[in-house]
């Protein structure tokens, strides 16, 4: 299989990638790992006329952290890098563990998180734990630029609100509070790049002193046209003690706000056991 | 589209040819340089028949474009014969059997080493777990295991 013939730019600047997109707009595609953008033009799903690669700018790969603002990836950063950074195997342990989850040895090693959140697969892993945990999406144009939530990046299967002439420049991940802890939970199809079937994430606060649940965050992927966060679910952890019945209530609430677009019985089913388990690794975790 | 000069260094020799941007690692290492080892067969990512080594890591060389692969240190499998030794993860595969139609081995050897000179001691799920990526169709997998762990465990 070939890839289509196109132009290829390597800007040496963000303001220049800017530039080319403001010219070329739908006719352009941003290069970034490739192992999502190289499978659609072979499969000639999309033929842009324009390739506009980000290698030749400086940093993009950057995961800093601050600890007033947290943390920032950017949009060259790796699955791989993810995977094996300190500050997010510390602070977002279960971020870590869903990029180590995601595709393969070696498409962990080409592809990017945000990448990744661009294709917007309706079952993309990474969507989950970064529902949950708040993240916000920055955008730049020729103008100016923009920030996000997450949430409402997505408006359905592999579409979300970037334009065509603005680029995702950074993932922002707020600071975790303390007494917190996150979780993500998967099931997959057997095949070799294992796409899931249905990932629920949950991220909570619980007060040590008399184990109330302050924050309550469930997201999950692959069981509705986008990944969505289940916010009646949140609303039934939210401000109680965390005991059984209530993690029964909030995972059967979560299952019923999904929406499948295929074997809707078996996915749902599995929201639920799948919101349940990551609801109690979650408690693990902060315990 | 307009052919541009790119410069390569691949099994530590630098190679200068032109190329049009969409031609992809894979294609140039094949059909410009001859180097057969790394095979197409997927072509969109999954089955890694294509693994090279990029500056120590197996990437896929059918969804990477030549251009892109320009001041890196790119190993194939061509590459781990030194002075007509075959290096020990060949030596190996050989000794167990884990070679059928021979497909998968290159990007399997390939990969194997990355995951060997990361951790000289995996265990067998983090062995398995490694080579996700890298598909075979005939032996099941169980000799290509074996093969590494005796390689990882410096038999010859």
């Amino acid at each position: 299989m070939r890839i289509p013939k196109f132009e290829y730019f390597r800007p040496s600047s963000i303001e220049d990638v800017c530039s080319l997109l403001y010219k070329y707009k739908t006719e352009a595609k941003i290069l970034a790992g490739g192992t999502d953008l190289f499978v659609k033009m072979k499969k000639k799903e999309i033929a842009p006329k324009v390739v506009i690669s980000l290698k030749g700018i400086q940093k993009l790969d950057r995961i800093e952290w601050d600890d007033r603002e947290g943390l920032k990836i950017g949009p060259l950063a790796t699955h791989d890098a993810l995977v094996n950074h300190p500050i997010v195997r510390e602070k977002f342990d279960f971020l870590a563990d869903t990029c180590f989850k995601i595709g393969t040895r070696q498409v962990r090693n080409m592809g990017t998180l945000v990448g990744n959140l661009c294709n917007a697969s309706p079952s993309s892993d990474a969507a989950a734990p970064l529902l949950v945990l708040e993240a916000r999406l920055k955008f730049v144009h020729l103008y100016g630029e923009r920030t996000i939530p997450l949430e409402k990046f997505f408006v359905g299967p592999f579409q979300t609100v970037l334009e065509p002439h603005e680029i995702v420049l950074e993932i922002q991940i707020p600071k975790p509070g303390p007494g917190s802890g996150g979780c993500y939970q998967y099931l997959h199809k057997a095949s070799s790049v294992g796409e899931t079937l249905v990932g629920a994430a949950v991220h909570l606060t619980i007060d040590p002193r008399d184990s109330i649940c302050q924050e309550a965050k469930i997201g999950l992927s692959s069981i509705a046209p986008t990944p969505m966060r289940t916010k009646a679910a949140e609303r039934i952890l939210k401000g109680k003690r965390i005991e059984e019945k209530i993690i029964r209530k909030a995972a059967q609430v979560a299952s019923d706000e999904t929406q499948p677009r295929s074997r809707p019985w078996y996915r749902r089913e599995m929201s639920r056991v799948l919101v349940e388990r990551a609801i109690l690794q979650a408690m693990e975790k902060i315990r | 589209m307009k052919k541009e000069l790119i410069e390569l260094n691949i099994n530590d020799e630098s190679h200068v040819l032109a190329v049009e941007p969409q031609k992809t690692l894979l294609e140039v290492l094949r059909e410009d340089l001859g180097l057969t080892g790394a095979k197409e067969a997927c072509g969109t990512g999954e089955c890694g028949a294509c693994t090279v080594l990029i500056d120590g890591k197996p990437i896929l060389s059918c969804l990477t474009l030549a251009i892109e692969a320009q001041e890196k240190e790119i190993i194939t499998i061509e590459g781990l014969t030194r002075a007509g030794q075959l290096h020990p993860l060949q030596k190996a595969f050989i000794q167990y059997g884990a070679i059928q139609c021979g497909y998968c081995t290159p990007g399997m050897i390939l990969n194997a080493k990355s995951i060997l000179d990361e951790n000289p001691k995996p265990s067998r799920d983090e062995i398995l777990k490694g080579l996700e990526g890298n598909l075979c169709r005939c032996t099941g997998y169980n000799k290509i295991l074996e093969a590494i762990m005796a390689a990882s465990m410096g038999e010859d």
